[in-house]
């Protein structure tokens, strides 16, 4: 029956998306966030939607009946950050350097593929992703999940896509949900690169592509109006996704996670009139005021470290004498673990969501943000109806209501309790029996897991990849960019610095421990630079040692 | 009056009131306070009294007494009473000079070089300030109050600049200095063609290579940005006669890196111009000449000594370094004199950083004119304070020791001039940024740490 359903769904698509017969969930505590807790109900689905839900609710004759015997149901948990699907960025075409007469932006006149600066990159044409991924997500309670690349200034439309073992471009929820905006400039760009390189540019190009795409909006009205003696529109796909942005139809999801990114993204966001939601917001604690002035807050739960926050190098100039640093340490994080708790009691609404980590850490990351303030009943709506809201689909997904779509989790205990267990998954009515499993979690695969395993003598950090290195020193930062690859203990690649290309020696990983050697001309004279640094997934921070000239400290992204 | 309004509501709404929230574990006043700065409490009356005031534009005060109100300067003089209710700063065996200006600094960004086009007139160093870098309170440290932002001189035509004031703790967006007029940053010579970088086989070069090819750019642009401007006219006069019947124009399509240009060519943006030889200098002049708009300052200008007739002619300023030179080929032909020689031929000098080390210690870089130059101390004092000022457009609100301005002041314990002296307290609006004796300096830590713990931690202490 249920092998037969999927046979009909594969042969003709767009006949009937969702189907697994119908189900009565009968004896359960259910959650269903909008309309409180039913301690002993019944949930039944048909053709994947939820057709009742109730204490009294009968099964209908026709339904499966899953007799859950006090096990709890919750509506699916939906996560507003994953890049799942997305196959790794293709290179960045040639340098376009800029001579005289080069207007400050252009968006969609390259003729090369400008990953980064897409504002017309449609996601749901482009997901494939991978089973495990889906099954690692789906263990964890999460049904649905929004997709847009990591990095860029225009990172594309993103998806909300539910995570069925098929899933792919017709059982898409929603696109687009949103233009997907940040601050990363183009990709292998630099000195005599592609324009926008740094935060200065990011900031002006987009600023220069909005102005331009509500030119383009007056253009496109003018000559809807009459065709006849009107200057014609170009035909842009760029220009013509950032349209309904400018005119706040399609809302800008805008990542930002300091402070003073959370700052600039609201400024341009006001400056356009946007519909903004900012999404990151790790350090939303110290930009609340920021922070109201969104139409939404998607908060990330990847914390950062304590000493990539905005104010810690200045406490780090004098902890020393006063206090001891691991004091100092627990306190930094115990104030960034409560960081939504702080913006729940500030009245901030918000999602939470994973900022990319695996599943089983953002569980984990939520129970920490509970554990440190935030109302529990205020995190499970942060999974659920709030992320639907905020991804425009309140009415269809995030609640265990009659006529939404039976996005559902079947948990033994409370899904957001000490050690959650989920038992059975439904997606689009389809249900997916949960193993439990001893082994420890699946790595995230191509949408930018972390890598290495973390226990203590375990698997030593996996660097291969291509990293974004930007070195701090008192003279100010220096970016590089990084590819190695790895085999075993060892490291070796190139990096392209400013000073030129040059190879990666000496490379060594111990554990999450890493190291590595370049050698570059400065005024004349090779130097070399050692690196000693700590690789957490896709971060990778420590210190580059500059011989004579002292020593800085370093930070690395992996590209997605 | 307005400055300190917005100053205090900047402070209240952001790093100045973290969210205390201390009925939940995790989020106590203690952990909020773990990530913020030490805010100075606003001063609404201050007094500062039997101090020797250098006003930079009025001589010495020998036993005077400053009053600030409401982050003015209410009163200064020798025979000035101190209201009731004043806090007061004994001033006593102190100098007090107005605020240090740094005509030239990349402290506070959190980028400097759009490198990828030789113009950038669009992108705005505002955008990314940022209140956490510590030499932000070392430039504090040094009596520095106010900071030219500017882009790095990369291109031909870098970014907008940003005015700030150093009011280190607050948000980033109360570090701007409100009403200063908008700049942007020129750059001529060596590092717009890119001659001291490697570029590898294979690696393109950018245009310009030669300084022709940057005279060409500059000529480029401006000629550019006058027929965009021609197209706004245009349309601006069409969209006025539009006569029933007819459909209105359509607007031309904004270009952001124009439009600053347009600011430049009618004398609302102040040019400040990164240039090393006369030759090059006399260039820029004839340039600016002949599309009509007056170049601001000239920074660095190390060979300024030899066209400092035509730079004074042309109404603009140079601000140099004190005695730094042949770092590059440019700037073989320095001299340590240049600054006082500029002087003396009527240029408006100043001495500029360019450095987050060297801002925390201007005050001896002025020292140097009158060392090598025989500036008098007053011209060496304005060389910091009213002449960088007055090449920001902002010497109505600061740079000297006047009723009226800005109460921007820093204390020093001996003749600021003297080797041995240093900066006791600095004052923005009124308001104590810096206080040495609660600063975290290293001899305060080696104090702390005398009381309170063993010899063994203290080598630790070095930073």
């Amino acid at each position: 029956m249920r092998l037969l359903a999927l046979l009909v769904g594969i042969a003709l698509p767009g006949f009937a998306l969702a189907q697994d017969g119908t189900w009565a969930l009968t004896n359960a505590r259910i959650e269903t966030v909008t309309r409180g807790v039913i301690e002993r109900g019944t949930v039944v689905i048909r053709d994947g939607l939820i057709e009742a839900v109730g204490a009294d609710v009968r099964p209908p004759a026709d339904a499966r009946i899953v007799d859950l015997a006090g096990k709890r149901v919750y509506p699916g948990l939906i996560d507003l950050t994953s890049t799942m699907g997305l196959a790794s960025a293709p290179a960045a075409g040639g340098g376009g350097s800029g001579g005289s007469g080069t207007s400050a932006a252009q968006p969609g006149s390259a003729t090369v593929r400008n990953v980064g600066l897409e504002p017309g990159r449609v996601i749901a044409n482009e997901l494939r992703p991978s089973a495990s991924d889906i099954r690692a997500a789906r263990d964890a309670g999460i049904t649905t999940v929004l997709v847009a690349p990591s990095r860029g200034a225009f990172r594309g439309l993103s998806a909300l896509v539910p995570l069925r073992d098929e899933s792919a471009e017709q059982y898409v929820v929603k696109s687009p949900v949103a233009l997907h905006m940040g601050f990363q400039g183009a990709q292998g760009s630099g000195f005599g690169g592609r324009y926008p390189a740094t935060l200065l540019g990011v900031i002006a190009y987009e600023r220069q592509s909005l102005y331009n795409a509500r030119h383009h909006a007056a253009v496109q009205e003018r000559y809807r109006a009459g065709a006849r003696g009107a200057v014609r529109p170009s035909y842009d796909v760029d220009l013509d996704a950032l349209v309904p942005v400018v005119r706040g139809a399609v809302p800008a999801f805008f990542a930002a996670d300091r402070e003073n990114e959370i700052r600039r993204a609201v400024r341009v966001g006001e400056e356009f009139d946007l519909k903004l939601t900012i999404v990151g917001a790790t350090e939303g604690f110290r930009a609340i005021d920021a922070l109201k002035r969104a139409d939404g807050v998607v908060v990330s739960l990847d914390f950062p470290r304590s000493t990539e926050v905005t104010g810690w190098s200045y406490r780090a100039t004098q902890r020393h004498a006063l206090d001891d640093s691991a004091a100092t340490d627990s306190a930094v994080r115990r104030t960034l673990e409560s960081n939504a708790a702080t913006l729940h009691s500030a009245g901030v609404r918000f999602a939470l969501a994973s900022g990319g980590l695996r599943p089983g850490e953002f569980l984990g990351n939520v129970r920490k943000a509970i554990a440190a303030g935030l109302p529990r009943d205020v995190a499970l709506q942060a999974v659920t109806v709030r992320a639907a809201e905020i991804a425009g689909v309140g009415a269809q997904l995030g609640s265990i209501e009659a006529g939404k779509i039976a996005n559902l989790v079947v948990a033994e205990r409370d899904i957001l309790g000490d050690s959650a267990n989920v038992r059975m998954v439904f997606v689009d009515g389809i249900r997916h029996e949960v193993i439990p499993q001893a082994a420890p979690e699946r790595r995230r695969g191509a949408g930018g897991g972390r890598g290495g395993e973390r226990e203590e003598g375990g698997e030593m950090a996996r660097v291969a990849g291509t990293w974004d290195i930007t070195v701090t020193s008192p003279q100010g930062e220096n970016r590089a960019s990084m590819t190695v690859t790895q085999s075993g203990a060892a490291l070796e690649g190139t990096m392209a610095t400013e000073m030129g290309t040059v190879q990666v020696t000496d490379g060594r990983i111990t554990g999450e421990r890493v190291t590595f050697s370049i050698a570059v001309p400065i005024s004349g004279q090779t130097t070399t630079i050692v690196f000693r640094g700590t690789v957490d997934g896709n971060r990778m921070t420590g210190t580059a040692d500059l011989g004579a000239m002292g020593s800085a400290t370093f930070t690395g992204e992996r590209r997605p | 009056m307005r400055m300190i309004a917005i100053v205090v509501v900047s402070a209240a709404l952001g790093a100045g009131a973290l969210p205390v929230t201390a009925q939940q574990p995790g989020a106590t006043r203690d952990t909020a306070r773990v990530l913020s700065y030490p805010i100075p409490p606003a001063g609404r009356l201050v007094a500062i009294t039997n101090a020797t005031i250098m006003t930079a534009s009025n001589g010495t005060i020998p036993n005077g007494t400053i009053v600030i109100r409401d982050g003015k300067i209410a009163a200064v003089g020798a025979n000035v009473s101190v209201p009731a209710g004043a806090q007061v700063i004994d001033g006593n065996g102190k100098y007090v000079i107005p605020g240090i200006v740094d005509a030239h600094s990349h402290s506070a960004s959190e980028a400097i070089n759009e490198g990828t086009q030789s113009i950038t007139a669009q992108v705005r160093m505002e955008d990314v300030l940022r209140q956490d870098a510590l030499g932000l309170y070392r430039e504090l440290a040094g009596g520095v109050t106010t900071l030219n932002i500017l882009h790095g001189s990369a291109n031909t035509i870098g970014g907008q600049n940003a005015t700030v004031k150093v009011r280190w703790g607050l948000p980033a967006d109360s570090l701007l200095f409100q009403g200063a007029p908008p700049g942007i940053k020129f750059a001529l010579g060596e590092n717009v063609r890119q001659t001291n970088r490697t570029v590898l086989p294979g690696q393109e070069r950018r245009y310009p290579r030669t300084r022709m090819g940057v005279e060409e750019l500059l000529r480029d642009a401006f000629t550019r940005a006058q027929e965009y401007r021609r197209e706004w006219q245009e349309y601006e006069r069409g969209r006025k006669n539009v006569k029933r019947g007819q459909a209105a124009p359509m607007p031309p399509k904004r270009d952001l890196q124009l439009d600053a240009l347009v600011e430049v060519l009618e004398g609302k943006r102040l040019v400040h111009c990164h240039s090393y030889r006369a030759d090059e200098i006399l260039m820029m002049l004839q340039v600016a000449k002949d599309f009509g708009f007056r170049v601001a300052s000239f920074q660095h200008v190390l060979e300024g000594y030899k066209v400092a007739d035509e730079i004074a002619a042309a109404g603009s300023g140079a601000s140099t370094f004190a005695d730094n030179w042949a770092y590059k080929l440019e700037a073989f032909d320095a001299i340590p004199h240049n600054a006082a020689l500029m002087a003396e031929r009527g240029v408006r000098v100043s001495i500029n950083s360019d450095s987050d080390e060297r801002a925390r210690r201007l005050y001896q870089e002025a020292a140097k004119a009158m060392h090598y130059g025989g500036a008098s101390e007053d011209e060496a004092l304005r060389m910091i304070t009213l002449n960088p000022a007055w090449q920001l457009g902002i010497d109505k609100r600061v740079g000297s020791i006047e009723v009226g301005k800005d109460a921007d002041l820093a204390i020093f314990n001996g003749h600021p001039f003297a080797p041995a002296s240093r900066v006791e307290m600095t004052l923005i609006d009124g308001r104590v940024f810096f206080d040495r004796r609660t600063a975290p300096t290293l001899e305060h830590l080696m104090e702390l740490i005398r009381q309170k713990q063993g010899p063994r931690q203290v080598t630790e202490v070095v930073p």
